[in-house]
């Protein structure tokens, strides 16, 4: 059958084997945005004692639900912990896997094989998991390292990012690792034929020839910051320092589980979005621009 | 190689890195082997006891529903990390390798799809599967992961980088469809790209925890991440059982870390191939 | 192509089998949901609840009851229970019957998520005490549920620590304090108590006993108090404590306090009637060293207890068997054999005062040292004063816990998060539109 039509039907090739993404998209995220931008428009109303049947029903309000999600000083509060968090996890967790995929990378060290696999490990761990495993090595009780209250209000937010650096560094690290790999041998010869040392060879080769991956990595652990959820809500239990509303995402957990406001939750969820797009944007430009240079 | 000394300094740095990233780990095996009364009374890093017991405990706990849940996981994982690095295979060569009205718009929208925050899908998800009667079902975790944005990023590079233009024309020249291109040139030439793609996969859908906590209701459906969370918050009045949740922790650790060690070759796959050649 | 097509049925094929796994899980599901108008043949009914052993029980009857077959589906307890029923109502995919805990069942009825079983139900209301029965019908003349546990408070304390640092038990919560003072000043790492920012159930149930009344109906209104006098004494009792130092302030059932309880740096605990589960598992060394009491009072004399925790059997609104459901919902709560499974295999309190009485031997746990435990639990229970819970506690429990970590945190007064607790509960009425009154 294949052999029959030839090369014929070439332009609607590309369409036929993106058919299936495009429909699993169109099922699994526009209609749900679609019913979030849906239920950001409404609200439920209640009349009388809100009890029996017919007492409560759903109204229009149009831009009120967003209006009041944009002037909740709560979100605003969210997004800036999350910001002084994020920056923290994200020098910190990718100045590590870049110092770590470095030291793989370089003749030096022993015990390479062993240390790639031990820092990898993490990623195996699940977030509810390692953050509940955090969380009990914060506690005063059981924590091996005495002396610090890690729960404490000073300190929870670096705690929260150990707990990200932790889980995160290991998946970055192998990424800018591989990456390194990727570069022929013979980029460095010159270098040290004209006797410069690993480290010039690593500030001045290695990691200029990085870039793209680390942009690639940033972008992805920016999006990933900005959705902090697991690490706060696991941890939030074990202290009285976390509030219901720590980070934005939080929050709209909250209005949808907790307290039963579904339309809050949508419109909050829609300014996250926004937030993201625009925080992202920017890096993905950027991303495109350098890390695809395929020939058609 | 002989004529480089080994540096204390970062092989020093190396190796502590690597007792950081083991800490919570080893603290999970220790913790595993104390009985109840133990955890909060032995020391921090002394093995206690009850190892065994508490394997035992775990798997008479429910009629060994633990075993349920991890075999659950692996039909999540697997097959969802099989259909999707499936669709993003096909769904990434087409973007690498055909210029098409509307190429760029498709990729940035599907790539766009990374900014959405799960927690936001998972309500909305929840309803749409409830109407169609979906909801706790396998089908209702399982679906929804299939679509994964940066699988699909990473075939359209592995495409680009591993399938050879001159390839496809030489076999457009003898004739063959772009379906036999598909199926007999590039995939075959992508496939370590795509097993990394399912690993990665597998990992994401194996740790996820939102999606199927909001779709299932029934702790028989359950995977790892939710049962152990629900013997975690089992509620207020019940009994806590940490020395469970501990062991339960432990063992749904293992079959990664055993994924990990049997498929090395394949995580050090070159993660954004094209990068550097462009 | 022809290879795609064998990787779309390959794809395929992964999706059958997890779609078989998914049908085979509840294999009496399907087939009979047929029965819509008459329940003629085979009934079968989805119960969601969280309760141990609970397909244990349900097995006894489906074994005597061929007609009304129940599936038990194992859920996480608590709130999360709670949101997913509301959020599986909300899509019209709602179980026949659900756990409903006391404080969220307003909630369940303010959704119409389950439905008023007043009329089949008549029969059963001797059964409880008037304090129960309030909780499932708001104080009016329908009724959403039938009783399942429930939680009278009173005093846990460890009798061997007691003596040694030469307290006796408090009657009053003046006594409890001054208990507090020595026992701290004796040793500063013992406590004899903490306070919980985690836990409004139990602060719910300490505001109870002081006479609290956070909603009432008045008319077609619904009246909010959570700011009234007894519950702002209450939270200032605990304020007071806490900015002196002498309790602690560690929340429940973190691995920290349970470690507390476990080596006897904690004395005492406020709490309801299933405490022995949890000192059981959690503090396994205290065993045959604890003791109950009646809670400290307010006023010498009086004698007066709160509820925490508890919850009924709802039927869903949306169930089409409602007949079938309520009669098994009846079995499982009042009929003797149904309540003596609740207790021996789910390691309820039951609700039922018949239930109640029937129990003898004490908790493993208490047996040295509290033989008439269960004697004991019936007396303070007859002391709990009823209560209404209003249609949103979610937002109310979730604003305590951030106005009280807050209050911990900025070491301001405790009187001051109740009255955050009572605007942020009527904001959230007021935007939702209910009638208030004032």
């Amino acid at each position: 059958m294949a052999r029959t039509r030839g090369g014929a039907p070439r332009s609607s090739a590309p369409y036929l084997f993106l058919t299936p993404a495009i429909v699993l998209f169109l099922l699994f995220l526009a209609v749900p945005i679609g019913y979030t931008v849906h239920l950001a428009l409404r609200r439920t109303r209640v009349s009388g004692l809100g009890l029996g049947k017919g007492s409560r029903r759903e109204v229009f309000v149009g831009l009120d639900n967003l209006r009041a999600a944009v002037a909740d000083g709560e979100l605003w509060a969210g997004w800036l912990r999350v910001l002084g968090y994020g920056a923290l996890v994200l020098v910190v967790m990718l100045g590590l896997a870049l110092l770590f995929a470095l030291l793989l990378d370089s003749a030096y060290v022993r015990l390479a094989r062993f240390s790639r696999i031990a820092i990898f490990l993490p990623y195996a761990v699940p977030g509810v998991v390692a953050s509940l495993l955090w969380g009990f090595l914060y506690l005063p009780s059981l924590t091996p390292i005495g002396g610090i209250d890690f729960l404490s209000a000073s300190a929870v937010t670096y705690s929260m990012a150990n707990v990200a650096v932790w889980g995160g560094t290991g998946f970055n690290m192998l990424v800018l690792y591989t990456n390194l790999r990727a570069i022929p041998r013979s980029y460095y010869e010159a270098a040290r034929m004209d006797g410069a040392s690993e480290l010039a060879i690593a500030l001045r080769v290695k990691i200029p020839m990085l870039v793209p991956a680390i942009i690639l990595t940033t972008v992805f652990s920016i999006i990933a910051t900005i959705q902090v959820f697991t690490e706060p809500t696991t941890l939030r239990p074990f202290s009285n320092t976390i509030s219901s509303t720590w980070s934005p995402l939080m929050k709209v957990y909250r209005d949808a589980f907790v307290t039963g406001d579904l339309y809050s939750a949508a419109a909050t969820s829609l300014v996250i979005a926004a937030v993201s797009l625009v925080l992202s944007f920017g890096f993905l430009r950027v991303v495109r621009g350098r890390a695809f240079g395929e020939s058609r | 190689m002989s004529r480089r000394p080994v540096g204390a300094l970062p092989t020093g740095l190396l190796v502590l890195g690597a007792i950081y990233c083991l800490l919570p780990v080893s603290w999970v095996l220790i913790s595993a082997s104390k009985a109840p009364g133990e955890l909060f009374t032995l020391g921090t890093l002394t093995p206690g006891t009850g190892l065994l017991e508490n394997v035992r405990e775990l798997n008479a706990y429910r009629h060994g529903v633990f075993w349920r849940w991890m075999l659950n996981s692996v039909v999540y994982a697997g097959g969802g990390a099989l259909l999707s690095t499936l669709v993003s295979a096909v769904s990434g060569f087409a973007l690498a390798k055909y210029a098409f009205p509307g190429r760029n718009l498709i990729f940035n929208v599907l790539i766009g799809g990374i900014l959405v925050p799960s927690v936001v899908l998972a309500v909305p998800q929840y309803l749409l599967f409830s109407k169609l009667g979906m909801a706790d079902t396998y089908w209702a975790v399982l679906l929804p992961q299939i679509l994964h944005p940066y699988s699909i990023y990473l075939a359209r590079v592995y495409a680009s980088a591993a399938v050879p233009d001159s390839l496809l024309e030489a076999g457009r020249i003898d004739g063959a469809s772009e379906g036999r291109l598909l199926a007999r040139v590039a995939m075959p030439l992508m496939v370590p790209g795509m097993v990394t793609i399912f690993l990665f996969q597998f990992v994401a859908i194996w740790n996820n925890f939102l999606l199927p906590f909001i779709m299932l209701g029934d702790d028989g459906k359950f995977p790892l991440t939710v049962g152990l969370y629900t013997l975690l918050a089992a509620g207020a009045n019940q009994p806590s059982l940490y020395n469970l949740i501990i062991t339960g922790a432990l063992l749904s650790i293992i079959p990664l870390i055993a994924l990990f060690l049997t498929m090395q070759r394949y995580w050090r796959t070159d993660l954004s191939g094209g990068a550097l050649k462009g | 192509m022809r290879t795609q097509r064998l990787a779309i049925a390959a794809a395929l094929a992964t999706l059958f089998a997890a779609g078989c796994g998914g049908t085979a899980e509840t294999p009496e599901a399907a087939p009979a949901t047929a029965a819509s108008s008459a329940p003629a043949g085979p009934v079968s009914l989805i119960y969601w609840t969280w309760a141990p052993n609970m397909d244990k029980i349900v097995a006894v009857w489906n074994q005597a009851n061929p007609d009304i077959q129940v599936t038990v589906s194992k859920q996480a307890g608590g709130d999360d229970a709670a949101a997913k029923f509301l959020t599986a109502a909300k899509a019209g995919n709602a179980p026949d019957l659900v756990q409903a805990e006391y404080q969220h069942l307003p909630s369940f009825i303010a959704a119409d998520a389950v439905a008023d079983i007043a009329a089949e139900t008549a029969a059963v209301k001797p059964e409880f005490s008037a304090g129960l029965w309030g909780l499932v019908t708001l104080g009016t003349d329908a009724v959403y549920a039938i009783p399942q546990d429930s939680g009278p408070m009173m005093l846990y304390y460890r009798k061997d620590l007691f003596e040694k640092y030469g307290i006796a038990v408090p009657k009053t919560w003046a006594e409890y304090a001054e208990a507090a003072r020595i026992v701290h000043k004796a040793d500063p790492k013992v406590y004899l108590g903490s306070f919980s920012s985690k836990d409004p159930g139990w602060f719910a149930g300490l505001a109870q006993q002081a006479g609290a009344q956070w909603w009432s109906i008045s008319g077609e209104a619904w009246k909010v108090g959570i700011n009234d006098t007894a519950t702002t004494k209450v939270a200032d009792f605990w304020g007071g404590l806490v900015q002196e130092g002498v309790i602690d302030d560690q929340p429940y059932f973190t691995p920290e306090w349970n470690k507390a309880l476990n080596n006897g740096t904690q004395l005492s605990w406020p709490s309801a009637v299933w405490g022995p589960g949890v000192l059981e598992s959690n503090a396994p060394k205290g065993k045959g060293k604890w003791a109950i009491a009646p809670l400290p009072q307010w006023n010498a004399g009086e004698n007066f207890s709160g509820f925490w925790g508890g919850s009924s059997t709802a039927v869903s609104a949306t169930s089409k068997n409602r007949a079938a459901a309520v009669k098994f919902a009846t079995w499982l709560n009042t009929d003797p054999q149904g309540i003596d499974l609740l207790v021996k295999e789910a390691f309820v309190y039951p609700a039922s005062g018949k239930g109640q009485a029937a129990l003898g031997t004490p908790p493993a746990y208490f047996a040295e040292s509290q033989p008439d435990f269960w004697q004991q639990a019936a007396t303070i229970g007859a002391s709990a004063r009823g209560f209404t819970f209003g249609p949103n506690v979610g937002v109310t429990y979730n604003a305590y816990k951030d106005a009280f970590d807050k209050a911990l945190q900025d070491k301001s007064p405790f009187s001051a998060s109740v009255g955050t607790m009572q605007d942020t509960t009527v904001a959230d009425m007021r935007k939702s539109g209910f009638t208030l009154a004032q």
